[in-house]
């Protein structure tokens, strides 16, 4: 008997946990390279300035699924074995965390420099000023774009079917192999990754309608 | 009644070019035009003036069709508003507007903003379309900064630049609104001088502005509104005398005041 | 074992060979994403339930992956008996998929514009389509230029994806050197340092592009 289209679905969600876990896992690559980074650019000039853009140009620059494969491969060969989990939530994390790293900066150098001067003149330290006022600002206005970025770590979740984790486009591989109906099969995939990834949208877009003061334009083209 | 304002719409065309009855129009709950009644004569000069988010933008973006309207009637040049998309297109091209924000196009040269509408909607040709906006350039003496683009112009140069831009199609009526506000205090002259030296040409005019300097010397009729009424209107000798509406003596003394 | 810099010398040249295909699949699909997004964003400012529709198709796009949208091309057209051949394929897919941001590119792009200009040109009794095409759209093309420019270095990024349809792209061909040598680290270790350079590169042109038209912005 033919599976039906929510049979197939049930069946790619059994890799969902997976999906979860390398983003989870990602997240605890990106975070801290993003905020690491992003301040260190911030903060830093000259020769200083020049290695941590480097460091952070070789993430964000890169084709991600040329990444995952090299150090899939290439870490064995220097004598690193790390598991296929490992490296694909360092690789997928360290990736986002280079975009979300230039949103931090970002945030920081659109922050008016009356900021750092207020906190100067209330004499707390640069540390504190940072801490206290700077990240606080930029942090809350760059949240929609951590959002979309927590939205592309999910997507690139799928790579990881091509280094032999069970995700979900992983489990709608599996299925097809034995089920030849790939209309349900990748529509199920499609709407696999929708559930997901939606809500987080829904949630950034209510963020930047919070954040944002309401604009009045408009075109009637 | 009803006979009595067609048969009047049908022979004031010629002398009067702007026919408002009992206008109203609502933003969602707002009232923002409650009961408008304004006519323009053919060479009039009207000055509306009043405190913000009295409906003043709003009348005259009615008078071009820019916004729609809800209840009343409003003529142009004959023609009712609102009734007929071709009509309406037809009688705005009748009007000129000029902005408070200019709205230059940036990417056109100041040239080319003159011509675009020549073009586009008189058909000319690019010789004719040049030469006729050449001569406006001119008159708004501004004809070196043909070739140059809006950004390279201050903010008194770009007005001037708009005016010229509006007059090009030959308008039968001008719009103004608030044309001088956005300008520092040492450009405003030089627009006013264009807007003085057009009235003087006998040019129609409606002009929503607080400079009353200007509404001394070439208005014939001064509209105060209020929460979206004409509370007052005066010849303009009347309007700056000591015979005014109470509502508009007083915002008069405030705006003066600075 | 180590890296063997010799052989890794070696690939450059044959995984180099496919940096022409690589741009070119790159471009294409860079313009389909943004003759489909331009669409899509046409039809969403429309209103109505088209615009709706529209929007959430933009919506479901964005919220699906690259490799989910190559699989479903690359097996479902089949199915109904359109048989293409998979480059093809691969450059439907990359363009369907970013036509979702190339969309909001256009929307952004037509929403910066001052609402001040589609005034002034009615003010002006120009028509809606002459608006359109002397108001409206330069303006546009401007805001969009450098965010284009960005969205095509993504769509390189994402041509190695075309590997798993096995489209000889630079990563299709580092893995046939792999797969023939049974050394994987050089070849992908070649085919990432020459994407890195790309996209760096191009870039950085962008940048340059963006500062010249604010330069021109402010003229
Ligand atoms: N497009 C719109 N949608 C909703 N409300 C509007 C709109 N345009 C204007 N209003 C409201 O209508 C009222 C009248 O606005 P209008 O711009 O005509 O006032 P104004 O007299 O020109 O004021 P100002 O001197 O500030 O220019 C205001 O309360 C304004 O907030
Ligand atoms: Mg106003």
């Amino acid at each position: 008997m033919p599976a039906s289209l929510f049979d197939i679905w049930l069946g790619i969600l059994q890799g969902l946990g997976t999906t979860v876990t390398v983003t989870l896992y990602g997240l605890m690559f990106a975070v801290p390279f993003a905020l690491v980074f992003g301040i260190a650019q911030f903060l830093t000039h000259g020769v200083a300035r020049l290695l941590v853009t480097s460091v952070i140009e070789f993430w964000r620059s890169s084709a991600v699924i040329i990444l995952l494969f090299v150090f899939y491969y290439a870490l064995p060969v220097v004598g690193i074995t790390l598991s296929a989990m490992t490296v694909s939530a360092m690789v997928l994390g360290l990736n986002a965390g280079g975009y979300a790293s230039q949103a931090v900066r970002a945030g920081l150098q659109a922050l008016p420099s009356g900021q750092r001067e207020a906190g100067a003149a209330l004499g707390l330290s640069r540390a504190a000023i940072l801490v206290l006022i700077e990240l606080p600002q930029a942090l809350v206005a760059m949240s929609p774009t951590f959002v979309n970025t927590l939205i592309q770590l999910v997507k690139a979740t799928a790579l990881v079917s091509l280094v032999t984790l069970t995700d979900m486009t992983f489990r709608a591989k599996e299925i097809a192999q034995v089920e030849y109906n790939p209309v349900a099969i990748y529509t199920a995939l499609l709407l696999a990754f929708f559930v997901v990834c939606y809500p987080i949208a829904l949630a950034g877009r209510w963020l930047e309608a919070r954040i944002a003061a309401p604009g009045s334009r408009s075109h009637g083209i | 009644m009803n006979h009595e304002k067609s048969g009047q719409g049908m022979n004031t065309q010629s002398d009067c070019i702007v026919d408002i009855q009992g206008l109203n129009k609502w933003f969602g709950a707002l009232h923002v035009l409650n009961d408008v009644d304004l006519t323009v004569a053919s060479g009039a000069r009207v000055v509306v003036c009043g405190p913000s988010g009295s409906g003043k933008s709003t009348l005259i973006r009615c008078i071009n069709g820019l916004e729609s309207y809800q209840r009343g009637t409003l003529c142009l040049a004959g023609t009712t508003l609102g009734l007929n998309a071709r009509e309406t297109a037809a009688a705005r091209r009748l009007t000129g507007m000029v902005f408070q924000s200019f709205n230059l196009f940036p990417h056109l040269t100041v040239l080319s903003n003159c011509t675009l509408a020549l073009r586009r909607v008189a058909g000319k040709s690019h010789r004719e379309a040049q030469d006729i906006a050449m001569a406006h350039l001119e008159k708004v003496r501004i004809p070196e900064k043909a070739g140059s683009y809006p950004g390279q112009l201050s903010g008194g140069q770009q007005q001037r630049v708009a005016i010229a831009r509006a007059l090009c199609l030959n308008p039968r009526i001008m719009l103004f609104d608030e044309p001088t506000s956005a300008l520092d205090p040492e450009m405003i002259k030089e627009v006013l001088d264009v807007m003085v030296a057009l009235a003087r040409d006998g040019m129609t005019m409606v002009c929503v502005t607080h400079e009353m300097g200007f509404a001394r010397e070439v208005a014939d009729q001064v509209v105060f509104m209020d929460g979206g009424r004409i509370l007052d209107r005066a010849p303009a000798r009347d309007f700056f005398g000591a015979s005014g509406h109470p509502r508009s003596r007083l915002f008069l003394e405030t705006i003066l005041k600075h | 074992m180590g890296f063997d810099l010799a052989f890794a010398l070696s690939s450059v040249p044959t995984i180099l060979g496919a940096v022409g295909t690589t741009l070119c699949v790159a471009f294409v699909s860079c313009i389909g994403a943004a003759a489909i997004g331009f669409f899509f964003e046409m039809v969403r400012r429309a209103g109505g339930i088209a615009g709706l529709t529209v929007g959430f198709v933009i919506d479901f796009i964005r919220s699906t992956p690259v490799l989910a949208w190559l699989y479903f091309l690359y097996f479902v057209l089949p199915f109904y008996g359109i048989r293409l051949g998979s480059m093809t394929v691969g450059v439907m897919g990359l363009s369907l998929y970013y036509s979702g941001y190339l969309a909001e590119v256009f929307k952004a792009g037509i929403d910066a514009i001052p609402k001040g200009q589609s005034e002034a040109a009615r003010a002006l009794s120009l028509s809606r389509r002459h608006a359109v095409i002397y108001v409206i759209a330069p303006q546009m093309l401007r805001n969009i230029a450098a965010p284009l420019g960005n969205y095509f270095v993504s769509i390189l990024k994402a041509t190695p994806y075309l590997a798993v349809l096995a489209v000889p792209e630079m990563l299709g061909r580092a893995f046939d050197i792999a797969s023939e040598t049974y050394r994987y680290t050089e070849p992908l270790v070649v085919a990432g340092l020459i994407f890195l350079v790309l996209a760096l590169a191009i870039s950085n042109g962008v940048k340059r592009l963006e500062r010249r038209l604010l330069a021109v912005g402010s003229r």
